[in-house]
């Protein structure tokens, strides 16, 4: 239990969604400087895989104006000014320089499979060729006992140096016996607690690693929790989104790598720059949604003219997140674009409270008198409908009363 | 009555029935315009909103204004009623046998509002008050930028203010729920009072639906007082 001079605390002291775009000369300018300085140093050091950037991204096919085209979109996606380009450009080259660790707990893997299938890389996608990988579950050969003595030397030699990237919630049920890992049988819970413990910073990816997502979902059978629950006193940047869009997981690398400091978070932990801003205000579909023009069911006028979708269920107002601006699939397309509400992946209890296909005003939740799912309005009703009849009855008896009362009156 | 508390009765009254309207809108949008203009032209949703937020807005001022009055109003006020001292229980709890007998006992004073009214009254508020908080934190969701037309002042207040909503009601969905929900609250309390108000009328007999109009009503003097 929080203390509750502690939570009071916590409610009022709680950093507002601000986002601040703008803060002056004075300080981007001492940030260059500094952005400037670490990244020589970086530059001195080894690297931990002999790739070269530009060697990967030239065979892929993606030219050197390509590649400044998506290092300037990507200094606007972190609000940075113009002048920081260069920097960017050079910070992507030196992405082998920070070892990464990422564990695979409770989920679909579903964040590295975005990775993964990619038919055309981008430069996000290819970063993670670069990216000095040192352990990964789900992509290295090794297995078993070979897998975790590369895991330990990893940890040794980079010690409070790795960024630890977590993708999947952490069962707390049955003392976490839900999860278990390695040969020698640990917890994903301990495995957690020994990994985090020196790392620099814990990357929590996608929403089940955030927030608990679909594993947590009610009833929770196996008492899922976030990252966030679990590990205290490291830095914990939430890239939430199911899955997370590659280019956010990218943004915050790229910023620890510039800056040597996790970018400016929200309330929830998340980077501002990615979850500053609401999907309905940067929609597609927003003008439609002023104009009170709906889709009403799949396949209707308004679904092939493209019209709002918060009537099938669209949870665009409620949901922050980028990828009305930035988008999926090498920015080609999201969701809504295809036809389909947003489901609010990227908010906290999203499959409970966000992932249903109808409007809030029909949403099935459970009614304060538990147990029974009711809707809100059912059960609004049903109170208005008890109100109408205390008052009917009370009407009625008032009414005979007083005539009785009126009647013993003129007998008197 | 005094005329700024009249003044402040119909505007809540005619705020609400706006808030309901709009509001029902907002939460599921039940007509599809038939003009034929473009999307650009025409804006359903946005004059709904547009209302929505303007009532909200008279109701907010009116809410804190009623607020001072609880305190501070020249006439009666009200917080005085509220303080569950011997003599407030004792009307409060004959004010409520004389609604639930049917009007059988009436041993309370009703020239004044009652101890029961001001307590009903309160509830009121308090709904409104909660109205006030989800809905300015559904608002301030909407200016995530943390700016707006009148300064970046404005999203942080809201901030400051409403953020403890999200951690009441559980997150921003939370707050949707609870904002919805107590408008059936006040619908029924609506219902209620105003039920009240002409049973009251009819039965005590002393013009009562009349103090929201001319400001006064009359009181009958017992009989039994007037013999002796």
């Amino acid at each position: 239990m929080i203390d509750s001079t502690e939570m009071v605390k916590k409610v009022f002291t709680q950093k507002s969604g601000r986002v601040d775009t703008n803060r002056g000369d004075e300080y981007y300018n001492s940030l260059f400087e500094n952005a400037k300085n670490r990244l020589s140093t970086l530059r001195e050091q080894e690297p931990l895989k002999d790739i070269d950037m530009m060697d990967v991204i030239e065979s892929e096919g993606v030219n050197r104006r390509d590649f400044m085209k998506w290092v300037s979109a990507t200094t606007a996606t972190l609000m940075l000014p113009p002048m920081f380009a260069p920097l960017v450009a050079e910070a992507t080259e030196l992405m082998n320089r920070v070892p990464v660790i990422w564990l695979e707990l409770q989920d679909c893997a579903g964040n590295t499979e975005a990775l993964l299938r990619s038919s055309a890389p981008t430069v996000d996608d290819l970063l993670f060729d670069v990216l000095s990988l040192e352990f990964h579950h789900a992509l290295m050969a090794g297995a078993g006992h070979d897998a975790e003595h590369q895991l330990d030397e990893a940890m040794e030699h980079f010690k409070d140096n790795y960024l630890l990237f977590v993708e999947g919630s952490i069962p707390m049920g049955m003392n976490g016996n839900y999860g278990t890992i390695g040969p020698s049988g640990e917890t994903f819970h301990d495995h957690l607690q020994r990994i985090s413990k020196h790392a620099a910073a814990v990357v929590a990816v996608g929403t089940c690693a955030t927030f608990g997502g679909v594993p947590a979902a009610s009833p929770n059978p196996t008492g899922a929790v976030g990252v966030m629950d679990i590990v205290k006193g490291k830095p914990i940047i939430n890239i939430p989104a199911c899955p997370a869009n590659p280019a956010n997981m990218v943004g915050v690398v790229l910023h620890y790598i510039l800056t040597g400091q996790v970018p400016e978070l929200d309330s929830l932990l998340r980077p501002k720059f990615a979850f500053g801003y609401r999907i309905h205000d940067n929609c597609e579909r927003r003008a439609h949604f002023d104009a009170g023009e709906f889709v009403e069911e799949w396949g209707d006028v308004g679904a092939q003219n493209n019209w709002c979708l918060y009537k099938v269920g669209c949870k665009g107002p409620m949901t922050f997140n980028n990828c009305s601006i930035i988008r999926y699939n090498e920015g080609t397309n999201w969701p809504i674009g295809a036809g389909h509400g947003c489901i609010g992946c990227s908010e906290p209890d999203f499959w409970d409270k966000y992932a249903y296909q109808r409007p809030m005003a029909s949403a099935n939740i459970k009614a304060p008198t538990g147990g029974v799912e009711k809707t809100v309005d059912e059960f609004g009703l049903g109170l208005l409908t008890a109100t109408t009849v205390g008052i009917g009855v009370h009407a009625v008896a008032s009414a005979v009363a007083g005539k009785k009362s009126g009647e013993e009156g003129e007998d008197k | 009555m005094t005329v700024t508390m009249r003044i402040i009765h119909w505007v809540t009254v005619i705020s609400m029935i706006i808030a309901v309207v709009t509001g029902l809108y907002i939460g599921h949008p039940y007509y599809q315009t038939f003009i034929a203009d473009p999307a650009v032209d025409k804006y359903v949703m946005a004059w709904n909103r547009w209302w929505h937020f303007i009532v909200a807005i008279i109701f907010d001022v009116t809410a804190i204004l009623v607020g001072y009055l609880y305190f501070f109003s020249r006439f009666e006020k009200p917080y005085k009623k509220l303080i569950p001292n011997k003599q407030n229980l004792v009307e409060f709890w004959e004010v409520l046998l004389n609604l639930i007998t049917l009007n059988r006992r009436k041993k309370f004073d009703s020239t004044h509002s009652d101890s029961f009214n001001t307590v009903f009254f309160t509830v009121f508020h308090l709904l409104l008050v909660l109205m006030l908080f989800t809905g300015l934190q559904l608002y301030v969701h909407a200016l995530a930028s943390g700016t707006s037309s009148i300064g970046a002042w404005w999203p942080a207040m809201l901030h400051l203010v409403t953020d403890w909503t999200l951690y009441v009601f559980g997150g921003n969905m939370g707050v949707r729920y609870t904002h919805h929900f107590s408008m059936y609250l006040i619908i029924m309390w609506v219902m209620f009072h105003v039920y009240y108000q002409v049973w009251r009328t009819i039965f005590w007999q002393e013009g009562d639906i009349a103090i929201v109009v001319g400001g006064s009503k009359f009181v009958k003097e017992e009989e039994d007082k007037k013999q002796d």
